[in-house]
């Protein structure tokens, strides 16, 4: 469950997060929508405490953002998928070393690992792909990479920035399939985008964003609403 | 556990991997550290060198004490033992009248006839002090000088002994100077070369920390590979001093042989092991600052 109550975050010359307020159930899909600057990616990333915010509380299933530290944090953010607006894959690891990190910093054996990692990037539609580096992908199974990897030690809440951004169409249509299987397990599932199509298709809970604030939170919204 | 020993195993890797993957940085570093240490290491050495020297000046003063005819020996004999067990004071020797005599002789051979005028042997039985300290020197020849019924005479060189004082000082604190101020420029150099290494890999250092890794288990790969740079640099360090001083010292001794330097065996080892030991330390503890910025997230 995320739950985010007035929450206030300002940059040196703009306001990022404006008293945003808003609840996502335990197992919930949801859509961030707004153009660019609107404060999704700054959302994410106060979710996941990459970031810091000025006021209010954010809970992350039980957990206060805003006073997690050490190794708290560790466990918090172990529990938490994310992948990135610019996927921030390590350029020198192979795929199979990129989607395996999250279960290496949890000190897992490699027999396991590859175990695990056999099986995601076979979900992912990667398998063929486990000893190419980053710059020998293209941007559609980057992002899919990083999907593999937010996904691959299971977590409870998954944050996507933009996984279907810049990418072909067949790519998308895969990643949000496997967005939606994801979440059919259990996963709170939050995707920032300004994907239309995809928004439009799935007709799923949308929460609008501009300027920092929530303009709209409809449970079954389309892109072009409001 | 299982899980800890993976990751120690896989941060071990990672050291190793780390080292091989940008060898220009790593033998940049590498070297950094050896010139560093090797400076730092060759001022120790000299300033050691300059300290035994006067300390071995030093011993050559010597405190003379001229004993009474009418001096009671026990007394004599009391007072060097208490002068044996002085701090500072290295040798203590009685001087009889017959030895003061036998001396004279040998010096002045062209003056015998002197002493066949006296018939009688004029000269005074001393305690002679040779020294460890001099800068005790002073005070226990005013303290000497007080025994005026044991003693007829105190001699002191005492512009020497002052010479050597102010010597020893300025050495003393001078290389203390030197010694701090080159650790911390070794440290700020080596920190630097490591920090260079650890922000061509910032970007791995926050995903790591992103998808959950503890503060240990990003810092371990660079607190190994600064030490092994550290370590590796020192030794390279250590074997160029020890053959440098096996060169160096003997050569040195010719030109003064009259002062005794610092060239046994056991000081070049303790040498070596310090400036390796420095390698480590500076090496890990200069990794581990390095990247302490960047777990910051």
């Amino acid at each position: 469950m995320i739950v985010l109550q007035d929450v206030c975050k300002n940059y040196e010359d703009s306001a990022a997060l404006a008293d945003v307020s808003l609840s996502i159930a335990r197992g919930e899909f949801a859509f961030l929508i707004g153009t660019n600057g609107a404060g999704k990616t700054t959302l994410l990333r106060v979710l996941l405490r990459e970031e810091s915010f000025d006021s209010g509380s954010v809970l992350v299933n039980g957990v206060d953002v805003a006073s997690v530290r050490g190794a708290a944090l560790t466990n918090f953010r172990r529990k938490i998928g994310m992948v990135f607006q610019d996927t921030r894959l390590l350029p020198n690891a192979t795929v199979r070393e990129n989607v395996g990190l999250p279960l290496r910093v949890r000190g897992h054996a490699t027999r396991d690992i590859d175990a695990a990692v056999a099986d995601v990037l076979e979900r992912t539609v990667l398998a063929d792909k486990a000893q190419r580096f980053p710059r020998q992908l293209s941007g559609g199974e980057q992002r899919k990479v990083a999907l593999a990897r937010a996904i691959i030690a299971k977590p409870e809440v998954l944050l996507c920035d933009e996984p279907t951004d810049s990418i072909n169409p067949v790519h998308a249509r895969e990643i949000v399939e496997l967005l939606l299987d994801i979440n059919s397990e259990g996963v709170t599932t939050l995707v920032a985008t300004h994907d239309s199509e995809i928004v439009n298709d799935l007709r799923r809970r949308v929460i609008r964003m501009e300027g920092g604030q929530v303009l709209a939170d409809e449970p079954v919204g389309v892109f072009s609403a409001g | 556990m299982q899980a800890r020993l993976n990751a120690l195993r896989y941060v071990l890797g990672t050291a190793a991997h780390g080292l091989w993957r940008n060898p220009t940085m790593t033998i940049g570093a590498v070297i950094t550290t050896t010139v560093m240490l090797i400076t730092l290491a060759a001022f120790l050495a000299i300033n050691d060198t300059l300290n035994t020297m006067v300390t071995a000046l030093g011993r050559k003063s010597n405190l003379i004490a001229y004993v009474r005819d009418d001096a009671r020996p026990s007394r004599v004999t009391a007072i060097m033992r208490d002068l044996e067990q002085r701090p500072g004071v290295g040798e203590v020797v009685f001087v009889t009248k017959d030895d003061a005599l036998q001396l004279f002789v040998e010096r002045f051979t062209d003056q015998r006839d002197v002493l066949d005028i006296l018939r009688t042997n004029p000269l005074p039985a001393s305690v002679e002090l040779r020294m460890d300290n001099p800068a005790v020197l002073p005070a226990l020849a005013d303290e000497l000088r007080g025994m005026a019924e044991t003693f007829e005479s105190v001699v002191v060189p005492i512009d020497v002994v002052e010479r050597l004082l102010s010597i020893s000082n300025v050495s003393r604190v001078a290389g203390t100077v030197m010694v701090v101020a080159l650790t911390a420029v070794t440290l700020f150099v080596i920190v630097n070369t490591i920090r260079i290494a650890v922000y061509a890999r910032r970007q791995e250092i926050e995903v790591m920390k992103l998808v959950g890794a503890t503060d240990w288990f990003v810092r371990g790969p660079f607190v190994i590979e600064g030490a092994v740079i550290g370590v590796v640099g020192a030794t390279i360090a250590a074997v160029t001093l020890v053959v440098l001083y096996a060169q160096a010292a003997p050569q040195v001794t010719r030109i003064i042989s009259f002062l005794p330097i610092a060239a046994d065996a056991g000081f070049v080892r303790n040498l070596a092991v310090f400036t390796v030991l420095v390698g480590l330390v500076v090496g890990s503890v200069g990794s581990y600052f390095s990247v302490r910025r960047y777990l910051a997230v």
